[in-house]
């Protein structure tokens, strides 16, 4: 409705401006030799049930999902703008950081007003984690910094409260963190260290005499840095220090110390910087924080797995420092989570835009005087972006199967999860990076407009790749699990249980010399050369770990020098990892064109994984003419998909008004009468 | 021939007058009268002399609505499928009003409900005046506002959309005018002049159709018990801020029950006259009917207009076959026929009425013989706002 008179409205005063007749007339005529945005409904057709598919890719709470779309579209907070006649809500990145910062918490107060939150930490279960799952996704769909401002509040301060502390500490917390009584942030990073929180310099002690915790930022390198929330809006923080007892260090412990007053004047004893301006996320307020022996009370040690007494005894039920600290580490899983489905969501914007572009953009004309070839009718265009398609589809049953197996979590899952989440987190992550780029190429000039947002889009998920685990660190960590399951299956001479390694019972799968397109579409067949490959990189790993102790070398050591094939088993586990979650999706359907159209984009998953992989011609598990197969394989499977590209991107179920100007109509868009 | 008396048709130069003339019944629209409009509208968009088609109601109605007693009738007979195919017509005349290449001007000088919302607010001007009374009353029928109300009423401000198809609020021209529904108001006494103005347009650029009626246009004056008064804000529009607030807070709920807790909670801190009167009509509207009406306004605000009368031809489909609640039979049964207006529904309490029944009135109708999906005309024209993302 709106839009409509807005647009009325633009045609009277453009009329107004022009005045006489005869030129509107004039414009109408040259209106008709002229490019004409044609929508790709108008051309392309569904070939299969998108709703359906929309189900299967959102995986829960699809109707959670529409009710918070709505939501942010009917406000005047989110940046409604009318564009070539349809309405788009996106932050208005031109703001300057200070204003991105204060709208994105204005944001936070109206989804917290409308109950978006209600639940989010004084609720349990796997249907309530779920369903915030999906709101906090649709959050990250609009503005990458609204899902960081609110996943530090409700998973990062909130979840170690919830996971670290006891029941006073919930009692005090839980519910007043939900309502945003208190603002939480989360200081585990500092400057001199990241990805390795053990090594972090923040120093506690105890003080028996008054019963309270001091503590103190022994020097810059223990600044907290790239706190989330402590620039401007957090009252508290979750502090992760090194906790020294009567001179014997404890390892790292968590405590809370409050930052701010209700007035938000920083308290006594704390002092506070900005991180500055970003490459992006700069609705977030990231800060750094230093502690002048700073005094909580003892009450506020998150004691769950270790307590202080009153007359400064340690006492904690896990002895060994190494447990202790996994413990420590284990619910911060989370984030990985998150960040691992948040990132897919991002790489499913992008997709949507470019191909909806690519599907009503022509360039060039083949023959003299013919009409200009869309985009993606150009077999390099498709080949462009439909291998990322297919990376998203699998990538998404991906991340929801790791949703699942998060919110049914036991303590027997939990070494599970995390070797999982390490995986799929930087896979996940990378792959959006790679996606972004390729769409912001895929759409030349418009991509640069941060109105059109795949451009903007990289420099706001860059940060996904590094934290919460650098990808790389992380990756290794895969390796190394591997590495443990492996050595500790065949010490014990028991059978591989667990982490998909079940294949490591059978014999060595044995791949046919011949590969014909249907053997290379055969399930069978790619999960054998998948299988093969993560195999022989997990012996070849774990033999050349072997011989490097051999050597005399440490076993920490031997795996740094392995990093080479640790990296090639990193990435054989989690995409085999990704092809399994693609091929029970699938297998869960009943005949018909969604599972038909899956099969497609599954074999496209597959064989564009090992088109893209290295090591299987450097290890021999493919030969030269088989990797000439596959790579002619893709090439046709590209053909084959591009008649469902505009039903696979709609699929998504990313409404209109959340992608961008270039995804509808480019040509009105940018008309005079809108300038 | 009936149909044709019933739908008068007047072609002065370059533009098509329709009148719906079916006065007694208040202009509710028929079988007949669908068809014929349809013909009508099609034919028009061919002929290269038509500019602009004006649609008007005789009488003191522009049109209260579809013509439901021939469609009660037969689903109590066991023959819903007739209905189906009223419904069909229908929806397809509000898919090509939705996506015409054509200015259509309608002139809503007196009663607009249900199937009259859908015969003329899909079109590009919607001109209303003092005698307007309009209204979206089907969920206290045991049906949902269709005929693309979940495309039009989700794209109102805020969420008042939720409330003008949930509650069958009545809104007056003014307030038409105010959120969107009318882009124009015009006083009655001025009708005659505008259309004799709009038959000498000769072009069917709307920039120009739209200068013309904006020298009809008046500023309505807003009634002081109004939901759109006191505050003076931008488009010369008085708007109620408070009451809006009210609306935007309590129908943005994510359920139908926490919408009427959220109401309740309103009511008991102000007391106001407005909140238990919408409380009252909330409680009386078919359980079911609120929950798939919210349900499918949700869903209509990611959706083009398309995709919303293809999800509104099922529900409604589900509806007349009766097989999860048969509250439109009664509905029509205490509102229309008995007029008893004590409707037994069934499930009686909301919290009956779950989930899981709500999701059965957006799938396909299963295992019925020849039952497809809604099809449309294919169009040349399709307007950016109408082509959805999602289905």
């Amino acid at each position: 409705m709106s839009d409509n008179r807005a647009l009325r409205r633009s045609h009277v005063l453009a009329n107004h401006i022009l005045q006489s007749t005869p030129l509107a007339s004039n414009l109408s005529l040259t209106r008709e030799v002229c490019l004409q945005y044609s929508p790709p409904e108008l051309n392309e057709n569904y070939g299969f049930d998108v709703k359906e598919m929309r189900k299967l890719l959102d995986g829960h709470n699809v109707v959670d999902r529409d009710w918070i779309y709505g939501l942010m579209m009917q406000s005047n907070l989110f940046n409604r703008k009318e564009r070539g006649g349809k309405i788009f809500v996106s932050p208005d990145y031109n703001q300057t950081m200070e204003q991105q910062r204060e709208i994105t918490m204005k944001r936070i107060w109206y989804l917290l007003e409308n109950g978006v939150f209600k639940g989010w930490l004084t609720e349990t279960g796997p249907e309530a984690e779920l369903r915030k799952l999906a709101l906090l996704e649709v959050c990250g769909i609009y503005d990458h910094s609204v899902s960081i401002k609110v996943g530090v509040h409700f998973f990062l301060w909130g979840n170690a409260v919830k996971f670290f502390g006891t029941k006073r500490h919930h009692e005090k917390w839980l519910k007043n963190t939900e309502d945003y009584v208190v603002k939480g942030c989360f200081a585990m990073t500092e400057l001199g260290h990241g990805s390795n929180v053990r090594g972090i310099e923040t120093l506690t002690t105890y003080d028996p005499t008054t019963e309270e915790f001091v503590i103190t930022t022994p020097c810059e390198s223990a600044q907290k840095y790239w706190i989330g929330g402590a620039a401007n809006h957090a009252t508290h923080t979750i502090v992760f220090s090194q906790l020294h007892i009567n001179g014997t260090n404890q390892g790292v412990h968590a405590f809370i110390a409050q930052i701010r007053d209700q007035d938000g004047n920083i308290c006594p004893n704390i002092r506070i910087a900005d991180c500055g301006h970003k490459i992006g996320l700069n609705g977030v307020d990231n800060g750094r924080i230093w502690f002048d022996n700073l005094r909580i009370p003892r009450e506020n040690l998150l004691n769950a797995v270790a307590d202080v007494s009153s007359d400064g005894k340690y006492v904690s039920s896990i002895k060994d420092p190494d447990q202790r600290f996994g413990a420590f580490m284990a619910p911060l899983t989370s984030g990985r989570v998150t960040i691992a489905s948040s990132a897919i969501y991002s790489a499913k914007v992008g997709l949507a835009i470019a191909i909806r572009y690519s599907l009503s953009r022509r360039a060039f004309s083949v023959t003299a005087n013919g009409p200009e070839v869309l985009l993606l009718d150009y077999p390099s265009h498709q080949r462009r972006l439909l291998p990322l398609l297919a990376k998203t589809y699998a990538m998404s049953f991906a991340a929801n199967e790791l949703k699942m197996i998060y919110v049914k979590r036991t303590p027997e899952t939990n070494k599970a999860i995390h070797v999982v989440s390490s995986g799929f987190k930087a896979v996940l992550t990378w792959h959006n990076m790679h996606t972004l780029q390729e769409c912001r190429e895929a759409v030349g000039g418009q991509g640069v407009k941060t109105e059109n947002l795949v451009g903007q889009l990289k420099g706001e998920f860059d940060v996904q790749t590094t934290f919460e685990g650098d990808n790389n660190v992380l990756m290794q960590q895969v390796s190394k699990a591997l590495f443990a399951e492996y050595v500790s299956c065949k010490k014990r001479n028991k059978p591989f249980k667990g982490l998909g390694l079940e294949h490591l019972n059978s014999p060595r799968p044995v791949l046919p010399t011949q590969l014909t397109s249907s053997t290379l579409r055969c399930s069978q067949f790619q999960t054998n050369v998948f299988c093969l490959r993560e195999r022989d990189l997990l012996e070849r790993f774990t033999s050349e770990v072997a011989q490097l102790q051999g050597r005399g070398e440490s076993r920490e050591f031997s795996f740094l020098l392995s990093h080479q094939l640790a990296e090639d088993l990193g990435k054989a586990f989690t995409e085999k990892a990704i092809l399994q979650t693609i091929l029970d999706a699938e297998a869960k359907l009943p005949a018909g064109s969604v599972k038909d159209v899956l099969g497609l984009v599954r074999s496209m998953y597959a064989l564009i994984s090992l088109e893209e992989d290295p090591s299987l011609l450097r290890y021999g598990y493919l030969s030269q003419d088989n990797v000439g197969d596959v790579r002619r394989e893709v090439s046709k499977l590209c053909g084959e998909l591009r008649p469902h590209a505009l039903a696979l991107v709609t699929s998504f179920g990313i409404p209109d008004s959340f992608l961008s100007p270039i995804a509808f109509n480019w040509v009105e868009a940018n008309a005079w009468s809108s300038v | 021939m009936a149909s044709q008396s019933q739908v008068l048709v007047e072609e002065k130069s370059s533009v098509g007058i329709l009148t719906l003339n079916r006065p007694k019944q208040l202009n509710a629209l028929c079988f007949n009268m669908i068809s014929r409009l349809l013909q009508l509208f099609l034919a028009y968009e061919e002929d290269p002399s038509v500019k602009l088609v004006i649609l008007k109601g005789q009488g003191r109605a522009f049109c209260a609505g579809g013509d439901v007693p021939p469609v009660v009738n037969n689903m109590v007979q066991g023959k819903w499928r007739l209905g189906a195919d009223f419904f069909r017509d229908q929806y397809t005349l509000n898919y090509v009003m939705a996506t015409y290449s054509k200015p259509q001007v309608s002139i809503l000088n007196g009663i607009v409900m249900g199937a009259g919302a859908g015969a003329s607010i899909h079109g590009r001007f919607r001109i209303a005046t003092e005698n307007t009374v309009f209204a979206m009353p089907e969920t206290a029928l045991g049906l949902f506002p269709d005929v693309g109300a979940s495309y039009f009423l989700s794209r109102l401000p805020g969420f008042f959309g939720e409330y003008v198809g949930l509650t069958g609020a009545r809104l007056d021209g003014a307030e038409m005018l105010a959120c969107g529904l009318a882009t124009h108001f015009v006083p009655s006494s001025r009708l005659t002049a505008l259309e004799a103005d709009l038959c000498k347009v000769g072009t069917s650029d709307p920039s120009f159709v739209s200068t013309i009626l904006d020298a009809y246009t008046q500023h309505p004056h807003l009634k002081q018990n109004s939901l759109y008064h006191r505050q003076y804000i931008a488009c010369f529009i008085n708007i109620n801020l408070q009451l809006l607030d009210v609306i935007d807070r309590c129908f943005s709920k994510r359920t139908m029950e926490e919408i009427i807790s959220a109401l309740e909670r309103d009511a008991t801190q102000e007391l106001d006259d407005w909140i238990l009167t919408t409380i009252r009509a909330l409680k009386k509207s078919s359980p079911s009917s609120l929950k798939i009406s919210l349900r499918s306004i949700r869903e209509g605000r990611l959706q083009g207009v398309g995709h919303c009368l293809i999800r509104e031809y099922r529900m409604v489909c589900h509806v007349m076959k009766g097989d999860i609640s048969k509250d439109f039979v009664e509905g029509c049964r205490a509102i229309l026929i008995d007029k008893d207006r004590n409707p037994k529904w069934e499930p009686r309490r909301l919290e009956d009425v779950k989930d899981s029944m709500v999701d059965q009135y957006f799938e396909r109708v299963e295992g019925e013989e020849g039952w497809e999906d809604i099809k449309f005309p294919p169009r040349n024209n399709l307007p950016a706002s109408s082509i959805a993302a999602n289905l």
